[in-house]
């Protein structure tokens, strides 16, 4: 055909370089384009962003709670440790003989023998109470047996070591700590099943959030798109503005959420440590690390380019 | 009736026709050639079948019978999937422009080119070639809705011309202009085709369609009724 101009960028392929330039540029083009779409509209924008922010914080919130709640847990003794206490007045070479008989048995794994002095010393130094102690006459605590089961015993054969230990003529009480402690681990797999479900709930909440902006975008876009697509343009081509948009909705969302996420933080973080001092010696709580501060907007990019994806591929079809 | 050689053809239309799903016949049998770097008026009253034919180049339609032919390729034979790397091969201008009203007018008139993968330093001297072309070098940076309609229709032209492909169509271009602005870009579409660019516009004004002297296709109800050399309109 004799068209003295007859260029190359009509329709014909580009070499394998330049494919990747063109690949590189269109999309720098798209996403130059969407974000200033988004900026067209800042209201309906910071709505999206919000809904979809506050849908993700809650998640992130219950998980950082939860996961501090385990720290505590775990900070108040890992080993399923029995707090045997003798009757007030029981003399060391009985308590010795106890202990010694006890580590004899074979669902026994280790005994300490915590004195009066220790246990004086200890409240003294972890509960604040040592002015109080000091003005006592004399010292009304009794010795403390720690029987730590022999490790790999069954929650059954500890109960029964327990019972052992409650029939034992010189013992006063028995404390068994892995009894609440399995109650605390119960609440927090419990909980931590709560925060999968609600996190999965609001994750999807806020794809059919960014589902919903980039549909009414495609319907309000409709010239637009007929434009594009008489002018040469390909479907994913078409198509990648509105990705781009929700990318972008998620990750300033992603962003909002680890906002809101560490202004709740900076605003607990004072009653909670002063909480938790009082059961754990002040045991600081654990906000949000640097993996989660990058990882929560690029989880929340992704949801976003998702929903725009699922959507996008339905209403946006070559017109013939 | 005038006629061009089928092999140097750069459109053709052998035996089409077209019926709509309703049954209306929009195009009937409908045979002619434009040779490579012609100019040439589709003519005739509302509903003739225009727009359709103009459509079926853009492959917006397909035909219900016979071969459309486009610089050698048989339309039937693309598939969906070429469609929008077929449409780069053709330069359309509308009555409405159809211009992006929140982009600026060399975003506008860029855009064929981003799509066809030029390079920003390519697209950048192009766009401004095409701007200057047709006038409106100095208007770049103003949003469609700025502009007059005549100068909204001359950036939709740069659009259609940015990318310089081989065949340009345009339905009504002047049908929102007066006529000293109809003038304008009819001569604009001229210096075009001096430059090789085929050119097929769809009109019904025939005061310009005598002024411009170029050969004109007349339909009728869908039938192609008569086919007029440029040396014979009067």
């Amino acid at each position: 055909m004799a068209t003295p101009e007859r260029s190359a960028e009509t329709g014909n392929r580009p070499a394998r370089p330049r494919r990747m330039a063109v690949w590189r540029e269109q999309h720098a083009w798209c996403a130059r384009a969407s974000l200033q779409r988004l900026g067209t509209r800042p209201l309906g924008t910071l709505l999206t962003i919000t809904v979809m922010g506050v849908a993700l914080a809650l998640p992130l919130t219950f998980w950082l709670l939860l996961g501090n709640v385990q720290r505590l847990g775990h900070s108040l003794g890992q080993d399923p440790a029995i707090n045997v206490f003798m009757q007030p007045g029981t003399a060391q070479p009985v308590v010795e003989q106890t202990a010694a008989s006890l580590r004899d048995r074979a669902d026994v794994g280790s005994v300490r023998i915590k004195s009066p002095d220790d246990g004086m010393h200890e409240l003294s130094s972890t509960q604040g109470f040592s002015q109080a102690f000091a003005a006592l006459p004399d010292n009304p605590l009794p010795y403390v047996l720690v029987v730590t089961p022999r490790q790999g015993e069954s929650e059954a054969a500890t109960g029964q070591l327990v019972k052992v230990l409650k029939g034992m003529s010189q013992v006063d009480f028995v404390q068994d700590d892995g009894a609440w402690r399995q109650r605390l681990h119960a609440i927090v797999d419990l909980g931590q099943r709560g925060v999968g479900v609600l996190a999965v709930l609001l994750g999807l909440a806020a794809l059919l959030v960014v589902g919903n902006s980039v549909r009414l975008d495609i319907q309000g876009r409709a010239d637009e798109i007929a434009v594009l697509q008489l002018v040469g343009a390909s479907r994913a081509f078409v198509r990648r503005p509105y990705l781009y948009a929700g990318l972008w909705y998620g990750l300033a969302s992603g962003v909002l959420a680890v906002l809101v996420v560490l202004l709740l933080e900076l605003t607990l973080a004072k009653p909670v440590a002063q909480l938790a001092s009082s059961y754990a010696g002040g045991l600081p709580i654990q906000g949000l690390g640097w993996a989660e501060l990058v990882w929560v907007p690029l989880a929340a990019a992704a949801m976003g380019w998702l929903g725009a994806r699922l959507v996008s591929a339905r209403m946006l079809r070559i017109s013939i | 009736m005038a006629s061009t050689a089928d092999a140097d053809a750069v459109i053709q239309f052998d035996q089409v026709s077209k019926r709509y799903a309703t049954g209306q016949p929009a195009l009937t049998e409908l045979s002619f050639q434009v040779a490579p770097g012609e100019m040439v008026f589709v003519t005739g009253h509302s509903g003739a079948g225009k727009s359709t034919l103009l459509k079926m180049l853009a492959l917006m339609e397909r035909p219900t019978s016979g071969t459309v032919t486009l610089d050698g390729q048989n339309l039937a034979k693309v598939r969906a999937g070429g469609i929008a790397s077929w449409r780069r091969k053709v330069g359309m201008v509308f009555q409405d422009q159809r211009l992006l009203n929140d982009r600026s007018v060399f975003h506008n008139v860029e855009l064929p080119l981003v799509i066809a993968g030029m390079a920003p330093a390519d697209r950048r001297k192009r766009v401004r070639a095409a701007l200057e072309k047709v006038g409106l070098a100095a208007y770049e940076k103003q949003l469609p809705p700025t502009l007059s309609t005549g100068e909204q229709q001359r950036v939709g032209i740069a659009r259609a011309l940015v990318s310089k492909p081989p065949v340009v169509i345009a339905d009504e271009p002047t049908g929102n202009l007066d006529p000293k602005l109809s003038v304008e870009i009819m001569a604009m579409f001229d210096a075009f085709q001096q430059v090789g660019t085929t050119v097929l516009i769809a009109s019904h004004d025939l005061m310009l369609i005598k002024r411009m002297k170029k050969r004109v296709l007349v339909l009728d109800h869908g039938r192609l009724v008569d086919d007029v050399p440029g040396s014979e309109v009067v």
